[in-house]
């Protein structure tokens, strides 16, 4: 979890990487037509499972439809993220002369807050000593 | 044979030689030069890199800038100003030459002004180039249906959008450093503030506690002051002495538990 720029980014590159996942998904998953009525299908010998399919390993219709619905609706998703993420940029309605202002009336205030601390601490040394002196000077009738 | 074996095992190259000049005598020789170097001008700061100083202390102090501001390190290429390369440099196309933020210092007529604008116009520039990210998907997975060798040029485009995208990002992070550090100097400023506040609550109740603690004395040594200026019996009034003691002690204590509470 980094700061908000660097989290536009890693959506972006996700939303690069979910480009690639599709297309592959397009690439590997579709079902198998013939163009002409000479073409055949050929019948692939059946692969270890396990392995990965080096050639098109075909869904039904209606799953590779489905597959499809769902990869584009992450698309969409991810994209609207990162709209959300960029509208959420830190400090989007500031410009760089508002910043200085503001950080130097930051500093101003800092001052000033510290100057109050080190007096309140000061008092505190002072009514610390005078409770000590009070516990001191108490004796045991 | 066995350190030589060593050394070409080593993680880590060995540290170069000049190690060796950092001896304690070195270094108070160099401290001395300072130090008269500062007593010879007094209205200077000191700098980094004495000028005069002998050929066996000169690893003592750091090398001077590189002339060009160029070195290398491990192979990457480094430069004194840490500038971001622009995207013509690095050999992308720039898809919003036009946009203010984009254009160099000495293509705006008025640089000043640039750093007027808020960044709002710059989250919508980037906003444009990921809708046209997913636009250019969507032509792309056309371009591949009907030819897939056209592909290739389309795939050139979403790189080019892709680079686009992160050196727009890239040129945000100046502007987010400087809003952190305004968030974080407000944060400093609460704390400061609270801790003031809570230590002035507690100063204000310490004070309380001294007051209940001067007003609770009074009553007992009046009594005591009244048994003596009597003349009662001794063994009584040491009795009665006893008991305001120990009343007097619970209720100075309950003062303070309240007080405190």
């Amino acid at each position: 979890m980094g700061d908000r720029l660097t989290q536009v980014q890693d959506a972006v590159d996700q939303l690069a990487q979910q480009f690639v996942a599709a297309l592959h998904f397009v690439k590997m998953r579709h079902d198998l037509e013939t163009l002409g009525p000479k073409d055949k299908i050929r019948d692939l010998p059946k692969q270890d499972p396990q392995a990965p399919p080096s050639e098109v390993d075909s869904l039904p219709v209606d799953d590779f439809r489905a597959g499809l619905t769902e990869l584009s609706r992450d698309l969409i998703t991810k994209e609207q993220q990162i709209e959300y993420l960029i509208s959420m940029l830190p400090g989007l309605q500031n410009s760089e002369k508002d910043q200085e202002r503001a950080i130097k009336e930051l500093e101003e205030d800092l001052k000033a807050a510290e100057s109050q601390r080190r007096e309140a601490l000061k008092e505190r040394d002072q009514i610390l000593s005078e409770l000590d002196q009070v516990i001191r000077s108490i004796r045991r009738p | 044979m066995a350190e030589q074996e060593q050394s070409s095992s080593s993680t880590f190259p060995n540290p170069p030689s000049f190690w060796q000049d950092f001896t304690p005598e070195n270094l108070t020789r160099i401290e001395q030069l300072r130090k008269s170097f500062a007593e010879a001008n007094p209205t200077r700061d000191v700098p980094i890199r004495l000028s005069d100083i002998p050929d066996s202390l000169i690893n003592l102090q750091p090398p001077a800038e590189p002339k060009d501001g160029k070195w290398r390190v491990f192979g990457e290429p480094l430069s004194l100003d840490d500038k971001l390369q622009t995207l013509e440099e690095g050999g992308i196309t720039n898809l919003a030459p036009t946009h203010p933020s984009r254009q160099g210092d000495n293509a705006t007529p008025s640089s000043l002004d640039r750093r007027d604008v808020p960044r709002a116009d710059h989250a919508l520039e980037l906003k444009r180039l990921i809708k046209s990210l997913l636009l250019n998907f969507l032509e792309l997975a056309g371009t591949l249906s009907i030819n897939p060798g056209d592909g290739l040029a389309k795939a050139e485009d979403l790189n080019t959008l892709l680079f686009n995208i992160h050196h727009a990002l890239n040129e945000y992070r100046p502007h987010q450093a400087r809003e952190s550090a305004a968030e974080l100097m407000q944060e400093h400023l609460d704390r400061t503030r609270r801790e003031t506040t809570a230590v002035r609550s507690q100063v204000e109740k310490a004070r309380r506690v001294l007051e209940g603690l001067g007003s609770l004395t009074i009553p007992a040594e009046a009594v005591r002051g009244a048994a003596a200026a009597a003349g009662e019996d001794a063994a009584q009034v040491a009795e009665e002495l006893k008991a305001l003691d120990k009343r007097r002690d619970a209720e100075l204590w309950a003062a303070t538990d309240a007080a405190f509470a």
